[in-house]
C-alpha cells in the first residue's frame, strides 16, 4: 500500500464521504479550484464541482452558521478555517446555536468544522494558536484532534458520520511531517476513544495532536534507557475518555499531561481535574503538566522554539518527574 | 397642525388627517377568508400575550416576558406567506407566526410555565422556543445568528433544486450586528431561496433607530448595501405586509434569489415585561396605541369592507376561548424533571467503551 501524508490523509476522508454521500459538501474561503491555503482541498473542486466545493465570501460567523442551518435541513457540511486561529469569529453560531440546539429541541447538526491549529511554523500569534480549549468542556460540542495518519482519516471520516457539531483540529505540523499508509474507506477512529500508542510501566504520557509524535520520540531514547513510559493519544478531546487515562495511571502511577496549547487552556485542566479527583490514591508522584507558558504563540524562531514543548524539554520533565 | 408625533425614525408615508382608527389598505385581491384569518392570528397574539403578561405579573411565568404588541400583524402575515414545507426562524415579536405554522396556544403556554412536556421540556423559557416538525426553528438569543443559519437552510433547498424558502426576521437593532451583514452577503453571493422580514419598531431596547444607524431607511440600504430587493411597507397594515412579505416570498421560490422586507411600526410595549418603556414618548405611544394598532386597524378594514360585527365578536371570543382552553390545557402538564437534564445535550453520545 502507499504512504501518504496526513494531510493527503484530510483530503482522502473527504474525497471518499464525498463520493458515498451526496449531503456531504463543503464551505470555506478559497477551497475551491484554489485548493485552500494548504492544499487540503486540492481537485476536489474538479471532482465534484463548485457547487459542493463552494468558495465563501470572508464570512466565519456567515458560513458556519449557514452550515448549521444547511444541517438543520439534513445536509451534512464540513467547514474549512483557513486557520483555527479564525475559529474565534465563529464563536457564536458554534457555541450558542451548534451546541444549545439539540438539548432545546432535538434538531441536529451534522457539521464538521475544519480548524488547522498549532506551531512550529512561524505563524505568530495569528496563525499558530490551538484554541482547542475554548471548546473543551462546552456540552454538545465534540472536539477531535489527530495525531496520526491514520487517525487523521479515521477521526474525520467519524466525524462526518456524527450528527452533532464536531470540531477537528488538525495540526498544521503534522500536514507533511506525517506518514503512513493509506487508510482503507471503511476506516473510522471512534470519538470519545482514546488510544495507547506505545505501552509502558514507569509513568503515563496523556497527550494530543502534535503531542503524539513528540512523546514518542522523546521516549525512544528513555525507554531504551531502562525505563518505559506509555503514551495515551486522547484523540477526542472533548467529552474525552477518562476511563483510558484512569487504567494507564493505575498501570504506571506516574502521570504527565503534555500540550502544545499555553498551560492554562487546552485539554489540560479537564485531565488534571479528573486526575486529582479519581487518580489521586494511584499516584507515586504529582500530576504533571508539560505545555507552554500563558502567552500568545511568538514568532521569532529563538522565541517560538523556546515556547513549544520539544524532545528536551519533555525528556527533562519526564526525569523529573521518573525521579520523584 | 400634524396629528403626527415626531419620533426619531419617520414612516414615510404621512397618516390620513383625523384621530380614529386608520384602517387597513383595502385588497380586494385578497380573499375575505385570508384577511379574517390574518385577524384570527393577530387577535391569538394579542390575547395569549395579555394573558401571559398577567401570569407574569402573578409570579407564574419564571424569568422575563417579552410581548410583540404593536407588531402582531407581521408574524401573521410571514406565516401565513409560508407554506407547509417552507422552514422560519421566528424571534421575540412574533408569536402569531408559531401559531401559524400550527404551533397552539398549549405548546407555547407549556414552554412559558416551563413545563415537562413544552417544546423545550422546560430548558429554556418564554419566547425562546421552536417546533422543528412545523419547521420552526428555536430562537437564539444572541441577535442576528439566526441570518446565517436561515441562509444555510435556503442554501440546502438551492442544492436540492427544492422549492422551498427559508425565512427569518430581526429588528431595527440586530440590523447592526455583523452576523446579519454576513448573512446577507452570503445569501446574496449564494442566491439562495432565503427572505428577511426587518422588524423596524423604532427601538432596541431602550435605542431608539436613529442611534443605531445614520441611515435608518433600512430598505433602502438592504437595495443598495447588499443588492437584495426590499420593500418597506406598513407593518401594522396586516393587509399590506402580507401582500409584500408574500411577494417576496413568491420570488425567492421561483429562483429570483434572497428578498428582503422592512416593516414599520412601534413596539407599544416595553422591552420586556418588567420595563416600563418611559423612554419612549408617549404621545409616539398614544398616535400608534390609538390610530396604529394592527388589530384594530384590520378590524376596520373588515368592517368596512362589510363583515357584520357580530362575526368579529364572535371570532373575538372563539380565539379567547382558544387561549384559555390552552393554558388550562398547560397547566394540567407536569413541571420539568430534574432526572432528565443531561438527556439530549448529544445526538449521538460518544461511547468511551
Ligand atoms: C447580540 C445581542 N446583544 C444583546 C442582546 C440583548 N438584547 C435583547 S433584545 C435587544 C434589543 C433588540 O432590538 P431589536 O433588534 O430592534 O429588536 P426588538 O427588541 O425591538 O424587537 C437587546 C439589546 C441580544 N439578545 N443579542
Amino acid at each position: 500500500m502507499s504512504e501518504i501524508t496526513y494531510l493527503e490523509a484530510i483530503r482522502a476522508a473527504l474525497e471518499d464521504a464525498m463520493h458515498e454521500d451526496e449531503r456531504v459538501f463543503m464551505l470555506g474561503e478559497d477551497i475551491g479550484h484554489f485548493g485552500g491555503p494548504f492544499g487540503a482541498t486540492k481537485g476536489l473542486a474538479e471532482t465534484f464541482g463548485t457547487d459542493r466545493i463552494i468558495d465563501t465570501p470572508i464570512s466565519e460567523e456567515g458560513f458556519v452558521g449557514a452550515a448549521l442551518g444547511a444541517a438543520w435541513m439534513g445536509e451534512r457540511p464540513i467547514v474549512e478555517l483557513q486557520f483555527a486561529d479564525f475559529i474565534s469569529c465563529a464563536f457564536d453560531p458554534i457555541v450558542s446555536v451548534g451546541a444549545k440546539t439539540h438539548w432545546r429541541s432535538g434538531i441536529r447538526f451534522p457539521v464538521v468544522i475544519r480548524a488547522p491549529f498549532g506551531g512550529g511554523i512561524r505563524g505568530g500569534p495569528f496563525h499558530a494558536s490551538c484554541p482547542e480549549g475554548w471548546f473543551v468542556g462546552v456540552a454538545g460540542l465534540k472536539v477531535v484532534a489527530p495525531g496520526t495518519v491514520e487517525d487523521a482519516y479515521g477521526l474525520l471520516r467519524s466525524s462526518i458520520d456524527d450528527d452533532d457539531p464536531v470540531i477537528y483540529f488538525e495540526h498544521k505540523g503534522l500536514y507533511r511531517r506525517l506518514k503512513g499508509s493509506r487508510p482503507t474507506p471503511a476506516t473510522r477512529t471512534p470519538i470519545g476513544k482514546a488510544r495507547v500508542v506505545q505501552a509502558g510501566s514507569d509513568a503515563t504520557i496523556v497527550t494530543y495532536g502534535a503531542g503524539v509524535d513528540l512523546a514518542r520520540t522523546a521516549t525512544a531514547a528513555t525507554n531504551g534507557n531502562g525505563s518505559s513510559v506509555e503514551v495515551v493519544d486522547l484523540r477526542t478531546l472533548w467529552p474525552f475518555d477518562e476511563e483510558a487515562v484512569l487504567s494507564s495511571i493505575d498501570k504506571t502511577s506516574r502521570v504527565l499531561v503534555l500540550q502544545e496549547a499555553a498551560r492554562s487552556t487546552g485539554a489540560a485542566g479537564v485531565v488534571m481535574s479528573l486526575i486529582s479527583q479519581h487518580a489521586f490514591e494511584l499516584l507515586d508522584a504529582p500530576a504533571k503538566l508539560h505545555a507552554p507558558v500563558d502567552t500568545p504563540v511568538p514568532f521569532a524562531p529563538e522565541l517560538e522554539d523556546a515556547y513549544l514543548p520539544s524532545v528536551d524539554s519533555l525528556t527533562a520533565a519526564l526525569d523529573d518527574l521518573l525521579s520523584y | 397642525m400634524s396629528t403626527e408625533p415626531a419620533s426619531e425614525t419617520q414612516w414615510r408615508e404621512p397618516d390620513p388627517p383625523g384621530s380614529g382608527v386608520i384602517p387597513c389598505v383595502e385588497a380586494p385581491a385578497i380573499p375575505r377568508e385570508t384577511q379574517l384569518e390574518l385577524l384570527q392570528l393577530g387577535l391569538l397574539q394579542r390575547l395569549t400575550e395579555d394573558r401571559a403578561m398577567l401570569l407574569y405579573r402573578q409570579g407564574r411565568i419564571p424569568g422575563s416576558y417579552y410581548t410583540g404588541r404593536g407588531q402582531e400583524a407581521v408574524g401573521a402575515a410571514a406565516g401565513l406567506c409560508l407554506g407547509p414545507d417552507d422552514v422560519v426562524a421566528p424571534l421575540n415579536r412574533e408569536l402569531s407566526c408559531h401559531f401559524a405554522r400550527g404551533v397552539t396556544v398549549a405548546d407555547v403556554f407549556r414552554n412559558f410555565l416551563a413545563r415537562a412536556t413544552g417544546p423545550t421540556r422546560g430548558r429554556d423559557g418564554n419566547m425562546h422556543f421552536g417546533m422543528p416538525a412545523r419547521g420552526v426553528f428555536p430562537l437564539v438569543s444572541m441577535l442576528g445568528v439566526l441570518c446565517p443559519v436561515s441562509v444555510g437552510a435556503a442554501l440546502a433547498f438551492k442544492r436540492r433544486g427544492e422549492p422551498r424558502v427559508a425565512l427569518t426576521f430581526w429588528g431595527d437593532g440586530a440590523m447592526c450586528t455583523g452576523d446579519v451583514h454576513e448573512g446577507m452577503n452570503l445569501a446574496g453571493v449564494l442566491d439562495v431561496p432565503a427572505v428577511f422580514v426587518i422588524q423596524n419598531n423604532q427601538y432596541a431596547y431602550s435605542t431608539p433607530t436613529g442611534r443605531e444607524m445614520v441611515n435608518t431607511n433600512i430598505a433602502e440600504r438592504i437595495e443598495g448595501g447588499w443588492s437584495i430587493p426590499c420593500q418597506r411597507v406598513d407593518g401594522t397594515d396586516a393587509i399590506a405586509a402580507y401582500a409584500a412579505i408574500g411577494e417576496a416570498v413568491r420570488r425567492a421560490r421561483d429562483g429570483d434569489g434572497p428578498h428582503a422586507v422592512e416593516a414599520f411600526s412601534l413596539r407599544m410595549h416595553g422591552h420586556a415585561a418588567h420595563d416600563d418603556a418611559s423612554y419612549v414618548p408617549s404621545e409616539l405611544l398614544d398616535h400608534f396605541a390609538n390610530r396604529r394598532d394592527p388589530i384594530k386597524r384590520l378590524r376596520k378594514r373588515l368592517e368596512l369592507d362589510g363583515v357584520p360585527q357580530s362575526e368579529l365578536d364572535e371570532l373575538h371570543a372563539r380565539v379567547s376561548d382558544e387561549v384559555a382552553e390552552g393554558l388550562a390545557e398547560a397547566e394540567r402538564a407536569p413541571p420539568a424533571d430534574p432526572d432528565t437534564i443531561q438527556d439530549g445535550v448529544y445526538a449521538m453520545p460518544p461511547s468511551h467503551a
